[in-house]
């Protein structure tokens, strides 16, 4: 697991003042299929590689992030407020 | 109807300033902490905030995006409150913090040294110049460090804490004894 984590807002932090939530998914529409639905609750792929999660900031700014990060080499590509995700993501 | 007084005690109390080799560790007036609120994260209300309650610098501390404590010596009226939130409206909400959160001053030489025991957050003044503030952890307890000058640190601490925290930085200034 990366232990330095660049947060936009305070600086390279510590995992433990982190929060993993996991997989930064983009989210179904509400009349979506019930298939997709289940697919974004309940399935993950484990792709080797880089990955978009959800970290919250619990011990520093309290905000929320996307941290991309390579679940080979436990390297971070990239970290951003999840405000600005959309953007980032495009 | 009131059976019993209710006793107000500093929650440090018990605590003397103390003084080390090269760091000092400091008992702060319980003034007043307001959390100041905005309503997006975007923009920086500081310098805005200051100029509407003609306060200086170090007296407006950044929290998070949209977030700022202010903070003073001196304890507020509930009249002195309203004041304060209706001159800072529509700009920033504030909740009065004050009796939540404890200051704890750590100053000297080798305060840098001894705050970097605690915590990971970047302490090179290149990178935490003076007035730069930050939430972080200090060993396993939350606090927020405010530069107040080059070898000076201003913590504050959720009230519950404020004894521990005081207890790990004078373990932690031991070594100066
Ligand atoms: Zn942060």
């Amino acid at each position: 697991m990366a232990s330095l984590v660049p947060c936009p807002h305070c600086g390279q932090r510590p995992k433990e003042e982190f929060t993993v939530k996991g997989a930064a998914l983009a989210r179904p529409t509400a009349d979506a299929s019930p298939e997709t639905w289940f697919d974004y609750v309940y399935l993950r792929d484990n792709p080797r590689g880089l990955y978009d999660e959800y970290w919250h900031h619990t011990s520093g700014c309290r905000r929320w992030l996307v941290v991309t990060r390579d679940t080979a080499t436990h390297e971070i590509e990239g970290v951003r407020d999840a405000s600005a995700k959309k953007e980032a993501a495009e | 109807m009131t059976d019993f007084i209710i006793e107000h005690r500093a929650a440090l109390g018990e605590k003397k300033s103390s003084s080390f080799m090269g760091v000092k560790l400091e008992v702060l007036p319980e003034g007043h902490v307001l959390h100041a609120l905005a309503g997006s994260a975007d923009g920086d209300l500081s310098g805005a905030i200051r100029t509407a309650l003609g306060l200086e610098a170090l007296a407006v501390r950044f929290v998070t995006p949209g977030q700022w404590f202010i903070v003073g010596d001196n304890a507020l009226s509930h009249a002195e409150l309203t004041g304060l939130a209706d001159r800072l409206k529509p700009m920033v909400d504030i909740v009065d913090q004050s009796h939540g959160r404890i200051r704890i001053g750590l100053s000297g030489e080798k305060a840098t040294a001894v705050l970097a025991k605690g915590t990971a957050a970047d302490l090179a003044l290149a990178a935490f110049p003076v007035g730069h503030a930050t939430m972080t952890l200090i060993g396993h307890i939350g606090a927020h460090i405010t530069r107040t000058g080059e070898n000076a640190f201003e913590l504050m601490v959720l009230r519950g804490f404020a004894e521990s925290l005081w207890d790990e930085l004078a373990d932690m200034c031991a070594e100066f004894r």
